[in-house]
């Protein structure tokens, strides 16, 4: 047992808890000039959950991950449902699940990069409005905003939903539905109360995901976003480099390694809750 | 088949999703080869200059290899661990083991930045130079969690008789891991090599924070992005993922051969 046990324990305990546990000893210090000045203070966990702007730039990079999250639960779900019920055969289903992978695996700059050549003063939308004569001058509303961010963010997760929706879905044996059927369910009942409460695990697993991805996206919104689009993660990133705030930048940090453990502990106890036995 | 929803309809929706999944996508390959100096539309030309010039790029192609270099490094070092973690999951009871289970998740969750923020402050603290090195040993850490829960979900899904016949007919731990888990594991191990190795060539987190003097392709793209775009970015882009496609492709022929578990 030890022998497949140790060695990723040890390395978890030396590139992960330790590095937490000098994070937290770094949050209760302070900059002494340009120097660290180890302390035993609260003062940067005050900061962070009383000064502006943290505390509301962690609600907003929260509500834009949220935002992300729904969005691409939304878009995930009719092509999971087509994966797991439309397909004539195992091969179909292998060619579309391929299909859904490969655009995740292209670069997340390129595709972030790509948006702003569909909605930019001169992109694809603007151009196409423009020689259709329905404008006369590019539209502006497009870009640097937060619809720009969420649309973006939601278009490079989207394919983890899936997989996470399809992963449940695809537990469904044809038989059920067949005997709902029989029974004279028709598609919308078979859909409401079989299809939808077996997906939820699948639902919540892949909006854990795209949640967390968006929530701690700093480039999306830097490419994208408009002048107060700041999220939690490029703030981190500034107090590293610019404002050289160490202290604060991990208290940033721990605060939201604890949130993120609180989260995966509440959503394993959901998920837990929520499977279905087949 | 067994269809819910009407084929027309549940199809026109799910197509809609794919077309808005590939659109942005063929719109950059389509532009790498546009001969306009401007990096958007209109499309004036076709012209293979811009590959050219990214091979004559050395900083480009400095970070091509670098990126690649660190992908490697980084699945030397994620995928054996997660390999081992997975078995030790799935195999044993051990005192905190649920408690091993959610560290092992929790860089799924951490933002990435974060991940490199504690990191960067333990190299600080311990005096180590940034560099290439740094930047696996931190992806390394956060890919972990892949092959954990892939090879894991394998190794569920097999149970332990194999395991225990082996155990009962003398073999040690080497012979069973060698001869009966890992034929097992081999399509979830392909696989999970592929997602770490994709997903490193791609990281920017972790590296922003984690990168000394050389820089990784990523890294490279987002500094020319925050400047001013050039048409190099879309060559690069369609490179990588010809690059990704190449891998995929490889991975799956990879795994689609004999697999002796599943009879």
């Amino acid at each position: 047992m030890a022998i497949w046990l140790l060695p990723p324990l040890l390395w978890f305990v030396l590139f992960m808890l330790v590095p937490y546990a000098i994070t937290v000893f770094y949050s209760f210090g302070r900059m002494d000039g340009v120097l660290f000045a180890p302390d035993f203070s609260l003062e940067n966990y005050r900061k962070v959950f009383f000064d502006a702007p943290y505390a509301p730039i962690i609600l907003r990079s929260a509500w834009i991950g949220l935002l992300t999250a729904i969005f691409s639960s939304l878009l995930a779900y009719p092509v999971a449902m087509a994966m797991a019920f439309n397909l004539p055969s195992e091969r179909a289903r292998q060619i579309v699940y391929i299909l859904v992978i490969l655009p995740w695996w292209a670069s997340y700059l390129v595709k972030a990069y790509a948006w702003k050549a569909i909605l930019g003063p001169s992109g694809l939308i603007n151009k196409g409005l423009m020689s259709a004569g329905l404008i006369d001058e590019p539209i502006r509303i497009f870009l640097y905003n937060d619809f720009s961010v969420v649309l973006t963010l939601t278009y490079i997760f989207t394919p983890f939903a899936v997989l996470s929706i399809y992963a449940q879905l695809e537990r469904i044996p044809g038989s059920l539905i067949e005997a709902a059927r029989d029974m004279g369910a028709n598609g919308f009942e078979i859909f409401r109360r079989i299809v939808l409460p077996i997906s939820v695990p699948g639902v919540l697993a892949g909006a854990v995901i795209t949640f967390s991805l968006g929530f701690g996206d700093f480039l999306a919104p830097a490419l994208l976003g408009g002048s107060d689009s700041l999220m939690i993660s490029s703030v981190v990133i500034s107090l590293l480099g610019v404002a050289n705030d160490r202290p604060l930048a991990a208290a940033i940090g721990v605060t939201i390694i604890v949130l993120a453990a609180l989260l995966i502990s509440a959503v394993n106890r959901l998920e837990k809750r929520t499977q279905v036995r087949l | 088949m067994k269809s819910v929803a009407p084929t027309p309809v549940i199809w026109s929706l799910a197509g809609g999703v794919m077309l808005f999944l590939y659109l942005p996508i063929l719109l950059i390959v389509v532009l790498s080869f546009n001969s306009s100096p401007r990096v958007g539309l209109p499309f004036q030309g076709f012209t293979f200059d811009w590959y050219t010039a990214l091979l004559d790029n050395r900083q480009m192609m400095k970070a091509i290899w670098n990126s690649v270099y660190v992908a490697f490094g980084t699945v030397a070092i994620g995928v054996p661990l997660g390999v081992m973690g997975a078995i030790a999951l799935d195999r044993f009871h051990f005192p905190g083991k649920e408690t091993f289970r959610r560290l092992v998740l929790l860089p799924v969750v951490l933002p990435g930045v974060i991940t490199g923020v504690s990191l960067l402050n333990f190299y600080v603290w311990g005096g180590v130079k940034l560099s290439l090195f740094t930047i696996m040993m931190g992806q390394g850490t956060a890919l972990i969690c892949i092959t954990v829960t892939e090879v894991f979900a394998r190794l569920q899904q097999l149970g332990r008789s194999q395991y225990e016949a082996a155990h009962d007919l003398g073999a040690n731990e080497w012979e069973i891991f060698w001869r009966v888990t890992m034929p097992n594991i081999r399509t979830a191990l392909i696989g999970s090599t592929m997602i770490v190795l994709s997903l490193s060539l791609d990281e920017i987190a972790v590296t922003y924070l984690l990168t000394g003097r050389d820089n990784t392709l990523p890294m490279v793209l987002w500094s020319i992005l925050r400047r001013e775009a050039t048409p190099l970015v879309n060559v690069a882009g369609t490179v990588m993922i010809l690059l990704t496609l190449v891998l995929v492709t490889i991975g799956l022929r990879l795994s689609r051969g004999r697999q002796p578990g599943s009879h």
